[in-house]
């Protein structure tokens, strides 16, 4: 089953446009990767699938809804951001109570354990919490709530590491249990990529690619080796990324070599590795052919 | 186990690791291979990442699913691995040693002549 649908969507902000003519199906109980990066309209894309904002033209649906003003939507999904307010007068206890009227599924052990091990009392209110504790309260909320559709906008700014390495693992135990469709925004694609089934790679305004991780970790391949042996590989329009120390060259390139191929480069002395998920997203959305090394030159 | 820093996919080295359960003989013949939700907690990844390295054994029939009750380690295959992994890496071998007698110009008699010898030393029968 789709989740969400988008076609021929358009988002501006005045004059400003923020993605031009988007389209993707988002399948039920994926966790997909929301990837780009600053400013290319990753929060933009999240608001407007949780109705927050209405999109310019194109069709969006959630649920087979409209999402804006769209109560089915709403009490359907959960947003996770840094700027999550609450009441000042509620405790983090108050607000649980609020979460499991609204929340069908809500999970109120799964809160308070969650709350407990990460150092909240249930008596504080939330707006004393620092930036990175404050995180912790609302990624909780995000995962207790087990909405069919739960989204997390950068949920670990802020987080130490040793948090937002529990935080990804909390999420991913729980989502084994009760799986549901879940949008995970990051630049951090490091961090996340073993968490997830699917990427969607945002750039230019337009879905740079969407599909499986693996399927990005295979797209690409490095070649490394001297100018020499490298020359007949270095022209191709393939190639996405090129560095070069002296005559030593290193090559991030489209994958359409067969293992037979690999087998002859690697005995003419061509070094041949795999490509990270982060690598092909750093090699696809920054400069081609020279980047900040050519600053230096 | 598991190197995110390597450059093998992570549902390569999640099929290397069943394999490697499998070779050892931690998993017998008709014995439960775990899970892809069990193999997505062991190593921290998506349970269809997980699923990937185990479609990549059920391919090569080294194990064979019953409906609704799992993944199980077919008869056959420790032996189909043994021979894969023989035939594979031994092919390697020779690979790289007919490279490097190219490389020392040694003809193929001679090569063969220098296989035969380290064959009597190490007590081989001769032909």
């Amino acid at each position: 089953m789709t989740v969400i649908t988008c076609q021929n969507v358009t988002k501006s902000y005045r004059s400003y446009n923020v993605l031009n003519d988007i389209q993707f199906d988002i399948k039920e109980n994926t966790l997909t990767g929301i990837i780009g990066r600053n400013g290319v309209g990753k929060t933009t894309l999240m608001k407007m699938i949780a109705g927050y904002t209405e999109v310019d033209a194109g069709k969006l649906e959630v649920f087979s809804e409209n999402p804006f003003n769209n109560l089915i939507v709403s009490s359907n999904t959960v947003f996770i951001d840094d700027t999550m307010t609450f009441p000042e007068s509620m405790t983090i206890q108050d607000i649980f109570k609020e979460c499991k009227r609204f929340f069908d599924r809500w999970d109120n052990q799964l809160a308070t354990r969650l709350s407990t091990y990460s150092g909240l009392h249930p008596k504080t209110k939330p707006y004393i919490l620092s930036k990175g504790k404050r995180s912790i309260f609302h990624a909780i909320i995000g995962i207790a709530s087990r909405s069919p559709l739960t989204i997390f906008d950068e949920p670990t700014n802020g987080m130490d590491a040793v948090v937002r390495k529990d935080f990804y693992r909390a999420l991913l135990k729980d989502y084994i249990a009760h799986p549901r469709t879940i949008l995970l925004s990051s630049h951090h694609i490091e961090e996340i990529e073993n968490l997830l089934e699917d990427v969607l790679l945002i750039h230019n305004q337009t879905i740079l690619f969407h599909g499986s991780i693996t399927d990005l970790q295979e797209r690409f391949i490095t070649l490394m080796g001297t100018e020499q042996k490298l020359g007949n590989y270095m022209d191709s329009d393939d190639v996405i990324a090129l560095q070069k120390i002296d005559s030593y060259v290193t090559l991030t390139m489209k994958n359409r070599f067969t293992e037979q191929e690999f087998e002859v480069m690697r005995e003419n002395g061509i070094h041949v590795s795999n490509v990270s998920a982060n690598d092909a997203y750093v090699a696809l959305t920054g400069k081609s052919k020279g980047g900040i090394d050519d600053v230096f030159n | 186990m598991l190197e995110a820093s390597s450059s093998k996919p992570i549902y390569l080295q999640i099929a290397d690791w069943l394999e490697n359960e499998i070779l050892e003989g931690t998993l017998s013949a008709n014995d439960k291979v775990h899970s892809q939700y069990q193999l997505a907690e062991i190593f921290n990844v998506n349970p269809a990442t997980a699923g990937k390295g185990i479609g990549l054994l059920l391919e090569k029939e080294i194990v064979y699913k019953r409906r609704g009750l799992g993944t199980f380690v077919s008869e056959e295959g420790h032996e189909k691995l043994l021979a894969e992994r023989t035939e594979e890496r031994l092919q390697k071998k020779i690979n790289a040693l007919l490279e490097e007698a190219k490389r020392l110009q040694i003809d193929y008699e001679e090569l063969l002549q220098l296989i035969e010898k380290s064959h009597r030393q190490q007590g081989g029968e001769e032909n």
